[in-house]
């Protein structure tokens, strides 16, 4: 082996000590003059050739044939590019991690683990395939069987959301029995029981393992920093600087799910974490659900976030009667300015704003609060509310707390307040302190500007130190704060307007009230929040990160919850008890990722991303064949024989040149001809006559048309709504979707343009140039029919455009879905990209039952008389709308629809792409082969033409069954 | 048709040569007659007189008779009308006599294209010959085939289809690579023409054109060539032979010898310029790629111009 080139024969290779042999003999055999009668020759005696030329075989055409000669031995060598390792002896265990670390090269993964058990199945080696993110299996020898078994099984595995259990395995490989030889196909993640798997598996023979090509790549849960919703990327691994990226996700304000804001970092050369901070405004970050590399997917490269970054709803309530105060002096004003931005505000009576389970509920200088209304503000709190409390003249006057503890007040307040700047006091107002470390300000700047001038004071009872959150400069407690079953109560001893200080006036009262915001709910997570119920996952996340639907898992205790690493038992994603979320994210904050580290001597080590085998004897054979062909043109050229045969007509060389393209692989399909042009007028023998009344399209315009079409050229993108509103109104125009796929939208434009040139050469529907839609923009209610290709990129569309389709297609419009992807089959969809994309669409359409379309169906005989509907592919069922059953009318099936012409078609044949043609008339693509091919797309038009006389006409063929009753009606 | 000619050493007589002879001149001598012929009519056709008084069998002119005629050339019918003695002229209209060479060798056998309808040089020659014969026959001329059977100057027909058949019959079997004109004797005061590639050793010539000098026989020299002749299109390493494979001389790259052997050519074709010169000859140069009928035109002004 020479690197990664091996060779099969290499005992072949010795041929190559004879090239200086065949070097010297070919060099004493020059080429043979040719010999030529010619009169003239006695004018040539004794002349000197000018060019001296050694009566041997020049240099190049030796070298030429020596060249080809050694490709020709090389390639009988049978060499070989990245050749697998020869396989070994006894049977095969194919161990995947099978946790998260797969996931990101499951493809690659899953290929060298079937092309190990081909290997193994060809040489009728036993295998087994074991997934360490699975329990150890029973008994204690891996379970072997044939290898082809596992191959067949092979795509049932798939990454896990949780890590490997190495643990667990080393212990059984330890304990099993027998030799094998494994193929260990590692994700690279640490989890410290490695060394030990390793150890017990070189026991049992010899291991390789595989490794990813890149680190595996995590991120920790989502925290809040400074505003900022931050996340660390960990690498398993430090290696190079990387660059790394990650997305918010969450909901749109109309609940689809929306890429909200991207953040990226970089991994520093040498370091295993990367900060990232995504700074996103406070709307945004309230609806991110979830965080997510932008490579390298994995379940632990998706951070989901849960309450403690979710949106809060805030509760306004105000002991001042509303509506009497002016907006500025109002206590609520406010707090609803600073709340809105990052909070949902409720305002509403007590018990409502109690039924909206709020997160936090600011009272502001409400006194005293009737009985029952205190009983259920206590018990709010104490399942884990945040009640923020504002001081004020009626707080103060109501004497609440001040002879003894008031739950729902942190501290017992004195009697009256105090007043320090007034016209009648000698102090100052007063400043604030900087924020001690334990408060949940702490950290906030403190602005000078903040002055107070009144407050409540508060008792200095023993534990009052405990319960100041702030305080003034000389010491006063200004918010006061403490614990109430699972919440908190904190009272701010002013008030929520300007009047006792200007803290409402400054950024700080903003921020403050955010971070109070932003700590409530945050305690759900904490243990003593969660323990004590069973939490069910509501989603949970696969290998890949994706959210799914969970099954078969059973509730987990609150306690395993916060104490357990993610499991098969546990695996990561959402938890719901009652109404409260927690994620169980498979990183924690503070994880580090860490390489394989101390595996035994011994073991092999491979990476996934192997190139392919590659087998360049062929090529080296064809190379060698046209080198000999290029050795015939230059021994023809170099005795002058060349010159005579291109006079010939070339017809030898043109032989040879043949010979030389057949033997370039895959090169000599190509050269049949191209697309042909679009085949013109088609006959109109075939045309349908219905029940053998008059065709539609034959009565009318029977005069010449100009070949061009449409008088009116279509307004641009760029055209205003009316422009474009007038053009459709006036002329009949055909409509496609604009998928946001330029290459899509081309051929959709291309296709209906097709169409409408067919329609205006075959027809009396004379449409104009076919226009593109953007459905969240433009109306729609002009077109009569809408071409929808549908692409995997197709953007979520908004309320309004749903409800302008549904009116669309409830008012008589119609709608062509096109799945282009020729996988309609019988499940309708959802087994291709497109399909997925069609269901996720259509879920919020008004679309009638569907059916594939009846043989009987009036789209089979508006026009033309059709039994399919090919596009550019063909044999696909066409779904339209159920149809109510067919009855016997005077002997002819008929189906008694009222004109309900079908508002939906679908199918996957893409039909555009065969309609589509060039601005010169000729197809844009081909379909199928040949004539049939030609057939083919002219059945497409013709299903196209059906398609828009169906649109313009209804059910008018329907109704010719009555034709004979009429006649017979006539005749009387 | 008659007998076959047969030339060189004897052909196997009997029944069975004379058969395969006799095919193989009724096979040969239509086509090469009727070409001829059909050439020949591309060009004015009818007996000329030399536009002088002479022997002939037409009328002149009467002129006085002047002392010294002989009185029986007195046209007595013409004197008794007037006072004056007439003598009755008559157009001369002696027959030239015009001899061909036609040479044969193998080098006029080349032809440098393998189309079909590529003519070698002796085929072109013998065209060209049989149409001018064609031509001077049907206007009273005697023509002669130097070096054959027909080589006696003689008129009409039967001379003509005699000349067809030794241009058309069967080969000589010693032919030489280059030709020579044969020693035939040329009737004085006549014409001849040279139909040659003029490849060969010029000395050759010389004792031909010696002959014709003392009879004072003027004539030209067609020196028909094929056009790879002239052009040299060849290339590569290649032995050129001889057409009888007598001379050899090999080259390596072919194409860097055009200049020289045009060039040598060149000096060729001066050299006849000289020889004709000397004799009062002219020399035409056609190629088997160009069409007959310029050069038979040529010819057969050249050979009607006054002497």
């Amino acid at each position: 082996m020479i690197g990664s080139l091996a060779f099969a024969a290499p005992w072949l290779l010795a041929g190559l000590l004879a090239l200086p042999v065949l070097w010297w003999l070919l060099r004493a055999v020059p080429p043979a003059p040719g010999r030529r009668a010619f009169p003239g020759v006695r004018l040539l005696l004794g002349l000197e050739d000018p060019e001296k030329m050694p009566e041997r075989t020049p240099w190049w055409l030796l070298a030429l044939r020596m060249l080809a000669l050694a490709a020709a031995i090389l390639a009988f060598a049978g060499p070989v590019l990245n050749p697998r390792p020869r396989a070994g002896e006894g049977p095969l265990v194919v161990l995947f991690d099978g946790g998260w670390g797969d996931a990101p090269d499951w493809a690659g993964r899953m290929a060298r683990a079937g092309a190990a058990l081909d290997e193994a199945a060809r040489a009728g080696r036993p295998a087994a395939v074991l997934s360490m993110a699975q329990p150890v299996p029973p008994g204690e020898t891996p379970p072997f069987r044939a290898a082809g078994d596992w191959t067949e099984r092979l795509a049932g595995f798939a990454p896990r959301g949780w890590g490997p259990d190495r643990n667990a395995w080393a212990e059984w490989f330890r304990a099993a029995e027998g030799d094998f030889e494994t193929l260990w196909i590692t994700d690279g993640v640490s989890d410290g029981a490695e060394a030990a798997l390793g150890a017990a598996l070189i026991r049992h023979g010899a291991v390789t393992m595989v490794a990813p090509p890149d680190a595996a790549l995590a991120l920790t849960p989502p925290r809040l920093e400074a505003g900022a919703l931050t996340v660390t990327a960990l690498r398993a691994g430090a290696g190079a600087a990387r660059p790394v990226g990650v997305a918010a996700i969450g909901p749109d304000p109309n609940g689809v799910e929306r890429t909200l804001g991207t953040g990226s970092g970089a991994f520093a050369e040498g370091a295993d974490t990367a900060e990232i901070a995504l700074d996103l405004p406070a709307e945004l970050r309230n609806r991110v659900a979830r965080i997510a590399l932008t490579e390298r997917r994995s379940a632990a490269g998706v951070a989901l976030a849960d309450d403690s970054v979710r949106r809060r709803k805030v509760g306004l309530m105000s002991g001042a009667a509303p509506g009497e105060a002016q907006d500025l002096a109002d206590p609520l004003h406010y707090l609803r300015q600073a709340l809105s931005p990052f909070a949902e505000v409720i305002e509403a009576p007590l018990a409502e704003t109690l039924n909206a389970a709020p997160d936090v509920l600011i009272l502001a200088d409400v006194g005293a609060l009737n009985p029952a209304e205190e009983q259920e503000l206590g018990d709010w709190v104490k399942r884990g509310g945040l009640l923020i409390r504002f001081a004020g003249p009626r707080l103060a006057q109501s004497g609440v707390g001040q002879a003894e503890e008031d739950p729902l007040l942190p501290v017992r307040l004195r009697a009256g307040g105090r007043s320090v700047g007034g016209a009648m006091s000698w102090g100052a107002p007063r400043r604030l302190r900087p924020f001690p470390e334990a408060s949940p300000f702490a950290g906030l700047p403190v602005p000078d500007e903040v002055r107070i001038s009144s407050q409540v004071m508060a008792q200095p009872d023993p534990d009052l130190p405990n319960r100041v959150l702030a305080t003034l400069e000389d010491g006063t407690p200004l918010v006061t704060g403490h614990a109430l079953g699972d919440g908190r109560v904190v009272l701010f001893h002013v008030t929520a307007n300007a009047d006792w200080s200007n803290l409402p006036l400054s950024g700080l009262f903003v921020r403050m009230l955010e971070r109070l915001t932003q700590s409530a709910g945050g305690l759900a997570t904490s243990a003593e929040a969660v323990a004590g119920s069973v939490w069910t996952p509501s989603q949970v996340l696969n290998g890949f990160g994706d959210l799914e639907p969970p099954s078969l898992v059973a509730g987990v205790p609150g306690e395993r919850l916060i104490a357990e690493r993610p499991s098969r038992a546990m695996p990561p994603g959402i938890y719901a008890s009652a109404d409260r979320r927690v994620a169980v994210n498979v990183m924690r904050a503070g994880d580090r990722l860490a390489p394989l580290t101390g595996l035994p001597a011994g073991i092999r080590i491979e990476t996934i991303a192997q190139p392919p085998e590659i087998r360049l004897g062929p090529w080296l054979l064809a190379a060698a064949l046209l080198l000999l062909t290029l050795d015939v043109l230059a021994t023809l050229r170099v005795s002058g024989r060349l010159g005579r045969l291109r006079a010939r007509g070339g017809a030898a060389a043109a032989a040879a040149l043949l010979a030389a393209a057949l033997t370039l692989p895959g090169q000599g399909a190509r050269a049949e001809g191209g697309i042909p042009a679009y085949p013109g007028r088609p006959d109109r023998i075939e045309r349908a006559q219905g029940y053998g009344a008059p065709g539609y399209g034959d009565g009318y315009g029977g005069g010449y048309r100009d070949p061009g079409f449409g008088p009116r050229p279509a307004p641009g993108p760029g055209a205003s709504a009316d422009d474009k509103a007038r053009y459709a109104a006036t002329e009949t125009v055909l409509a496609y979707v604009r998928s946001g796929d330029g290459r899509v939208d081309e051929i959709s434009a291309a296709g209906l343009r097709g169409i409408s040139e067919a329609l205006y050469e075959r027809t009396a529907i004379e449409p104009a140039e076919p226009v593109g839609v953007d459905l969240e923009a433009d109306e729609i209610a002009m077109y009569p029919l809408l071409y929808w290709p549908i692409t995997e990129g197709q953007p979520s569309l908004s309320d309004a455009a749903y409800s302008r389709l549904n009116d669309y297609l409830r008012f008589g419009g119609m709608i062509l879905f096109d799945t282009r992807d020729a996988d309609l089959g019988a499940s309708m969809g959802a087994t291709t990209p497109n399909g997925r994309v069609l269901r996720r669409i259509a879920t919020r359409l008004d679309i009638p039952p569907l059916e594939p379309m009846p043989e009987d169906h009036v789209l089979t005989r508006t026009f033309y008389l059709l039994r399919d509907f090919p596009g550019r592919w063909a044999n696909n069922p066409v779904w339209v709308e159920s149809s109510p059953e067919a009855e016997q009318v005077e002997g002819m099936p008929f189906r008694n629809l009222n004109d309900g012409v079908t508002p939906v078609v679908i199918g996957g044949n893409d039909w555009a792409a065969a309609w589509a043609i060039r601005p010169d008339g000729s197809a844009m693509f081909p379909v199928g082969r040949g004539v049939a091919g030609e057939r083919q797309r002219e059945m497409a038009l013709r299903f196209g033409i059906n398609l828009v006389m169906y649109v313009m006409t209804g059910n008018y063929k329907s109704d010719q069954v009555h034709v004979p009753a009429l006649l017979d009606r006539l005749g009387q | 048709m008659s007998q076959p000619l047969l030339r060189g050493r004897m052909k196997p007589q009997g029944p069975v040569g004379l058969r395969r002879d006799a095919e193989k001149v009724a096979g040969a001598l239509p086509p090469l007659l009727a070409e001829a012929e059909v050439l020949a009519a591309t060009v004015a056709m009818g007996v000329h007189g030399r536009r002088r008084a002479g022997h002939g069998e037409n009328f002149w002119q009467y002129r006085q008779a002047v002392p010294g005629d002989a009185r029986s050339m007195v046209d007595w019918r013409r004197s008794g009308r007037s006072d004056q003695q007439f003598i009755r002229e008559m157009e001369w209209e002696a027959a030239q006599t015009v001899s061909f060479w036609v040479d044969d060798a193998l080098s006029m056998d080349y032809r440098g294209s393998d189309d079909a309808l590529a003519r070698s040089k002796a085929e072109r020659g013998r065209l060209l010959a049989l149409a001018l014969s064609v031509l001077l026959i049907s206007g009273g001329e005697r023509v002669a085939l130097m070096g054959t059977a027909a080589q006696q100057p003689r008129g009409g027909r039967t001379q003509l289809n005699k000349m067809a058949l030794a241009l058309a019959g069967a080969e000589r079997e010693d032919r030489p690579d280059y030709g020579a004109p044969p020693p035939d004797r040329l009737p004085r005061g006549g014409r001849a023409i040279f139909f040659s590639d003029f490849l060969g050793d010029l000395d050759a010539y010389l004792p031909a054109l010696g002959h014709a000098a003392d009879q004072g026989v003027r004539g030209c020299f067609v020196q028909v060539l094929d056009e790879t002749e002239e052009t040299f299109p060849f290339d590569g390493r290649v032995v050129f032979e001889s057409m009888g494979g007598e001379t050899e001389f090999e080259t390596q790259r072919a194409r860097a010898l055009r200049e020289a052997y045009v060039r040598r050519l060149a000096e060729q074709r001066a050299r006849i310029d000289d020889l004709a010169r000397g004799l009062g000859w002219r020399v035409l140069r056609h190629l088997t790629s160009q069409p007959p009928r310029t050069a038979l035109l040529w010819l057969y002004m050249a050979v009607g111009e006054r002497i």
